[in-house]
């Protein structure tokens, strides 16, 4: 169980102007800036649950993720995760909890895989019985016995992304946070990645936070997402419920038979999507009165209504944030 | 004894590794040998017009020499690698996998790559300390050899803990190096005997920057008539000091901020 209260995390930065002018006086006048990375932060993640944190770039959800393994020590707000505070690093809280950043490699660059197991199997004291088996399960359900004899850096990098959930997973950790697990991936790469991390959290029922750039990785995942932006939650609830709170908007896809000029459909809200065709999203209740207006200024070929998707809906949370 | 048998696995993987880049590995014995050479005759030439420095005769140099020698190449060996990487580490945030695991952080980014390239210039480094020693006019007791192994092991500690102390303020300077450079230009007051400094710089090298009690005291309390206050004064001064680097290194990971992919 994790149980986060009003936790937060400042950064200080100073500022320069741009040339070397900016860097002289920068050298004797500074000035500091405080940066919150992230605001008064509330979250309760229950036993065997999984959720998918998405936020733009920038929003905090790296911040977050790096708080609650540990590493960086927030500003305010207290968290406890089955009853441990996570930057205190006790080596019972680390015994049970795994971190995977897609973008920062744990396995030794230069050596086989099950080498760097090997280690891991030390540092984690775990006994031989326990390693052969994990080995084995993960070894076979992500599909790369036979790349665990190679040198890591001769492996693909879908092979990478294996060998180091593999590498995170040995000790059979009980909160695993995932970090942009599949950035960088081809999409059969990304696909088995997916499968696995559905496949392993039935078995084994550990908390999973997940963050991703793929709205794929949330959906196919995740029942409970949080919405995060400029450092705070904007939306923390069932992935399913999204598409409720935008009910009232409607979709629609126009094709008119010529090119139209970029301004007149600009002065309805609308976007270009190839050369006749052009999507725009309006309240239901004024679905009536806006379609005769199409029909009367443009010689329309096609007209479709629909629902928008969750893509769109958390694109525009991530953007406006409403709450 | 679990440390031990993590700190085997880091053998062998450098050893593997460092076996696989021969050309580096020979070119490195080689770096070596120079550095050696320049290092004994420095001496050989300045015995050339007096018969003491610092007190001490040639034969009572040559134990010095050989002493910082030994220091370096140990140094070299265990932690030089290490403490490249470490700035880098805490700039760009790649201390994150370290944090994580339940051993010492500590223990593993200071002792993870074991530079096996120098392992040899260990050897040829303890050879030569060997030779000084069997040339020394008076033979060594048992209880004085051992005395001098351990004095010497106190030595590549505290060296350690100057070198972390230099470059631990990268948490908060983000500078790429730290004060490593400060460390190596002053570093070479490790290769003087102790008693050529007068006044302030000898208060400053036995306590605010030690590098005179690496190897110039343990090769004094060696040769010279056994001094508990020497001997006092160095345990004291390293123990203050490795208190001292813990204290940065904790409050360091505080403030440490895990720049971003």
């Amino acid at each position: 169980m994790i149980e986060v209260n009003g936790l937060g995390k400042d950064f200080s930065y100073t500022t320069k102007e741009p040339g070397l002018k900016g860097s002289l006086k920068a050298l004797f006048f500074r000035e500091k800036k405080t940066k919150s990375a992230l605001k008064d932060i509330n979250l309760k993640i229950h036993e065997g649950e999984m959720i998918g944190l998405i936020g733009a770039n920038g929003a905090g959800k790296t911040t977050l993720v790096k708080i609650l393994a540990g590493i960086v020590h927030p500003s305010h707000g207290t968290a406890s995760i089955m009853g441990h505070t996570p930057w205190e690093r006790s080596d019972d809280y680390r015994r049970q909890m795994a971190l995977i950043m897609g973008q920062k490699a744990q396995v030794w660059w230069d050596l086989p895989a099950l080498d760097s197991f090997l280690l891991l199997k030390e540092i984690y004291q775990l006994s031989e019985e326990i390693y052969q088996q994990n080995i084995k399960y993960l070894s076979e359900t992500l599909m790369i016995s036979e790349q665990l004899k190679i040198p890591v850096r001769k492996l693909s990098l879908g092979e990478r992304m294996k060998v180091e959930l593999m590498a995170a997973l040995l000790h059979n950790p009980k909160v695993i946070f995932l970090d942009e697990p599949t950035i960088g991936l081809d999409i059969s790469a990304q696909k088995a990645v997916r499968e696995f991390l559905k496949d392993y959290q039935k078995r084994f029922k550990p908390i999973i936070i997940l963050t991703s750039h793929y709205m794929e990785d949330i959906k196919e995942l995740c029942k409970r997402i949080v919405i995060i932006k400029d450092g705070q939650f904007v939306y923390d609830g069932e992935l399913s419920q999204v598409q409720k709170m935008m009910g009232d908007e409607k979709v629609l896809t126009i094709t008119t038979e010529q090119d139209f000029k970029d301004e007149k459909i600009q002065a309805f809200g609308g976007k270009r999507k190839s050369e006749n065709v052009f999507t725009l999203s309006i309240p239901r209740e004024k679905l009536g009165e806006m379609t005769a207006k199409f029909f009367s200024e443009f010689a329309v070929l096609d007209l479709n209504i629909q629902d928008p998707s969750i893509e769109d809906i958390i694109e525009s949370m991530m953007k406006s944030g409403s709450k | 004894m679990r440390y031990l048998k993590l700190y085997l696995y880091f053998l062998r993987f450098s050893f593997s590794k460092a076996l696989s880049f021969r050309l580096d590995f020979f070119f490195r014995i080689f770096m070596d040998l120079i550095y050696y050479f320049i290092n004994i005759s420095f001496f050989k030439l300045v015995y050339l017009h007096t018969p003491l420095l610092g007190g001490w005769t040639q034969p009572q140099v040559m134990i010095f020499v050989a002493c910082y020698l030994v220091i370096d190449a140990i140094n070299m060996t265990v932690f030089s690698s290490n403490m490249w990487w470490l700035p880098y580490f805490i700039n760009k945030g790649e201390l994150d996998y370290y944090l994580i695991r339940p051993v010492s952080p500590l223990f593993f980014l200071s002792l993870r790559e074991f530079s096996a390239n120098s392992f040899v210039n260990f050897f040829m480094a303890f050879g030569f300390l060997i030779y000084a020693l069997i040339s020394y006019p008076v033979p060594f007791s048992i209880g004085e050899l051992l005395l001098f192994s351990a004095l010497i092991i106190n030595g590549v500690f505290l060296y350690y803990l100057i070198q972390m102390l230099m470059i631990l303020p990268v948490f908060w300077t983000h500078s790429s190096r730290g004060f490593v450079d400060l460390f190596y230009a002053l570093g070479l007051a490790m290769e003087r005997p102790d008693k050529i400094f007068k006044g302030w710089l000898r208060i400053i090298f036995t306590t605010i920057l030690p590098f005179s009690l690496i190897a110039s005291f343990p090769t004094k309390i060696f040769l010279e008539d056994f001094e508990w206050s020497a001997l006092g004064h160095l345990v004291l001064v390293t123990t203050i000091f490795w208190i001292l680097m813990l204290t940065v290194w904790k409050i360091g990971l505080k403030n440490y901020s895990s720049a971003s992919s």
